[in-house]
């Protein structure tokens, strides 16, 4: 149980990803250095802690005051920032350990990744300088953290979106940085995004037992290519699942891994396979894209987790329920029969064109808000629903034509129709809490419609389409599973 | 016990340089880790071979035994449904004269009936260490690669996880007027593999294949290969 056990101020990322100050090698005042770059991206995100840049000849980089050397420094610093050429790497390492710098972020590349000998030679040494001085390092050839709770960013990317409760921690530095804007057309963001790179001090599992710890992540992401600590990997997935959801995308399975063993069992052993057993085994949810791992993540983060299998799905339009319901039963979610309870309640608000099967087609409703308030609630109180899928299509034209026919003056309806849909989407998001099972949306129009953005933005999930639901409604029943097989026995 | 047993069939193979205990070898460790192997005998000469058999019960199965040679079958050194005592002795020069390898003898074996064929294994991964193995066993193994992994040791729930994850997972259950698999012994034979894993470093790769559901839902591992570790590990050598 290291994982739960150790707190945040002792896993050897705490400082790395929330230092108090740092010393920056590498950056100048040239702007096409990477290092400048990196520079730029933590100033712009409003780091508050202290800044020093190290530079040989600059007595000022990025209009901050800059030291020749790390002995110069007016304090040490929790960590160094290292975004300087390979070969002189460990030398300044050497210099940070003399300092007392105990933290680093090892940016530069030309290291074991290049597969020659020399890279694999600074790599060791590298690690032999961290050693005499008790450092704990990020990388070589990665691209840092970012953690926006902090407003600290050593990525070459500005971090655009909020920041949110996904800890991601990535063996591409690109599914870091890479996914800022794409995380932010959803609503969504990082708790803390770290990439690994070459993993010659801190690994997967070490970022992993962080994100356990750290109280921002709500959902733990995993980009992986290999684990090089398999066992570890296992335990330590296996401890943290229980509280807190792992998703994984595996890129990597290829063929070529495949080792020629004797046996059939050997021969058999393709890491396709092998990583699929051992994620299953640890609980650790695979998605099968990076879109996917984002989607799940979304999901899970956003939920409670449900109490068995089966999910209501509740639409007004037929074909999305129907797309929904197929991919529900694709992903293994059963769609069980409402209960007899559940009809009775439901009759006098599904009109005659309605179906009130499942998925539960209600179609038009006598009054639209039913929709948002007293249906779910009905559908939630089914013994029979671990979750709920509903598909949300609100034009703001609609209910605007609607306040103007109920007699709301003109200058006050453009108004009155905000009013109303953020009353809608509080209703909505309100069930998590009260009915304490997973509601999740489908849509779509995504956030350039006011009423799914007033969703998310209140921790609905609304994905973008029927099958993306489906597949995320899935996700939640694998993780009950999971939960249910690592806490018995 | 158990490990004084075992310790006694893979140190001589070990001092001898095999690269594998043979397949009645091999079931003999299983069987020393509690995992239901076929009722069988190693005979060195034809009449030994018909005593077995009676012994045995007709029909019955003979096959080479040797160290040397993995997949018996392809050399065609395994007969079975033999009905007879003339059937064995006939058998049982054939697969002298055919033996590509030194044989130990022919080993004589139950003839386990059941069409749905498992196979269990074990294999040592560079990051996972020991992973346990389930597939589809027989002769479309290698076109269906219908498997599950799981990093050994087994824990509890692990073993009935890997038979739910196979596509053809329907095959354990109620199958065509044969009774569902006994889980209970699947398991324990997953886990047993796991335990070889874990305490056997001389043992690189376990097949069991087939292993053989019966109708009655028994499994029962019906051949078995055991590959081991071509340098001599220091513990497995006689410490005096």
């Amino acid at each position: 149980m290291t994982a739960m056990t150790s707190t945040l101020e002792t896993t050897p990322l705490y400082r790395i990803c929330n230092p108090r100050s740092v010393a920056v090698f590498g950056a100048s005042n040239r702007f096409s250095a990477m290092g400048t770059t990196q520079l730029t991206s933590l100033l712009e995100l409003g780091y508050q802690g202290a800044v020093y840049p190290v530079h040989p000849n600059e007595a000022t980089v990025l209009g901050r005051k800059a030291y020749p050397d790390v002995r110069d420094l007016p304090e040490t610093p929790d960590l160094a920032l290292i975004i300087l050429p390979a070969r002189i790497v460990a030398e300044v390492l050497e210099a940070c350990g003399q300092r007392g710098i105990r933290h680093a972020i090892v940016v530069s590349g030309g290291f074991a990744e290049l597969g020659n000998e020399e890279g694999r030679a600074f790599q060791a040494e590298l690690v032999e300088t961290a050693a005499r001085h008790d450092i704990r390092f990020l990388g070589p050839n990665c691209i840092g953290v970012v953690n926006p709770h902090h407003r600290f960013n050593t990525t070459f990317f500005e971090y655009t979106c909020d920041p949110g409760f996904i800890g991601m921690v990535s063996q591409s530095g690109s599914f870091v940085t890479q996914m800022f804007d794409y995380l932010g057309r959803f609503g969504l963001g990082f708790s803390t995004g770290i990439s690994v790179g070459n993993e010659a001090n801190i690994d997967l599992v070490d970022g992993m037992e962080y994100m356990a710890a750290c109280p921002n992540t709500r959902v733990i992401g995993l980009y992986i290519e290999a684990v090089r600590r398999g066992r570890a990997f296992v335990e330590a997935a296996r401890a943290i699942v229980p509280d807190k959801p792992i998703v994984a995308f595996y890129a990597g399975g290829s063929e070529a891994g495949r080792k020629a063993g004797r046996s059939h069992t050997g021969a058999l052993a393709g890491p396709d396979r092998l990583y699929e057993g051992v994620f299953r085994q640890a609980g650790v949810i695979r998605a099968t894209s990076i879109e996917e791992l984002f989607d799940f993540c979304w999901a899970l983060g956003g939920s409670v987790r449900p109490k068995g299998e089966g999910a209501i799905i509740q639409t007004h339009s037929g074909g999305p329920g129907a797309a929904a319901a197929d991919a529900c039963g694709r992903a293994g979610v059963t769609l069980p029969g409402l209960s007899p309870a559940t009809h009775e309640r439901l009759a006098s608000y599904v009109p005659g064109t309605g179906s009130v099967g499942n998925p539960v087609d209600v179609t038009f409703t006598k009054n639209p808000l039913d929709y948002f308030s007293t249906i779910p609630e009905i559908l939630l109180d089914d013994p029979g629903a671990a979750g709920l899928l509903v598909y949300f299509l609100v034009p703001s034209r609609t209910v605007k034509r609607a306040l103007e026919g109920m007699g709301v003056p003109d200058e006050q309806v453009d108004e009155q129709v905000l009013v109303l849909l953020a009353e809608q989407a509080r209703s909505i998001a309100s069930f998590r809490e009260t009915k304490n099972k997973p509601v999740l949306g489908f849509s779509f129009r995504m956030r350039e419609d006011r009423f799914i953005r007033e969703l998310q933005d209140r921790g609905v999930p609304v994905l973008p389409s029927p099958e993306r639901g489906g597949r995320a409604m899935a996700a939640l029943m694998r993780y009950a599973r999971y939960v249910d097989r690592l806490t018995s026995g | 016990m158990t490990e004084t047993n075992v310790a006694a069939i893979i140190r001589p193979a070990l001092d001898r340089g095999q690269e594998a205990l043979s397949e009645y070898d091999s079931k003999k460790v299983l069987a020393c880790y509690g995992i239901p192997v076929t009722r069988e005998g190693l005979a060195c000469n034809e009449a030994e071979a018909v005593s077995m058999a009676e012994e045995t019960g007709y029909p019955v199965a003979l096959k080479a035994c040797s160290s040397q040679m993995l997949h018996k079958s392809e050399h065609g050194a395994v007969l079975l449904h033999l009905a007879d005592s003339k059937a064995v002795r006939e058998g049982y020069r054939l697969i002298a004269e055919r033996a590509t390898a030194s044989i130990d003898g022919v080993l004589v074996q139950e003839m386990v009936s059941g069409n749905r064929e498992l196979l269990l294994g074990l294999i040592r991964d560079p990051q996972f260490g020991p992973c346990v193995m389930l597939g589809i066993g027989g002769v479309f193994t290698e076109v269906l690669e219908d498997t599950a992994f799981r990093v050994a040791p087994l824990r509890h729930g692990d073993a009935e996880d890997m038979a739910r994850e196979l596509r053809a997972s329907a095959l354990l259950g109620v199958f065509r007027g044969q009774s569902a698999a006994d889980l209970g012994t699947l398991s324990l034979s997953l886990e047993a593999l796991g335990r070889i894993g874990m305490e056997l470093d001389s043992v690189v790769e376990v097949d069991i294949n087939p292993a053989i559901i019966t109708p009655k839902g028994e499994i029962i591992a019906a051949d078995a290969l055991m590959v081991l570790r071509s340098e001599k590990p220091a513990q497995l050598r006689t410490p005096a």
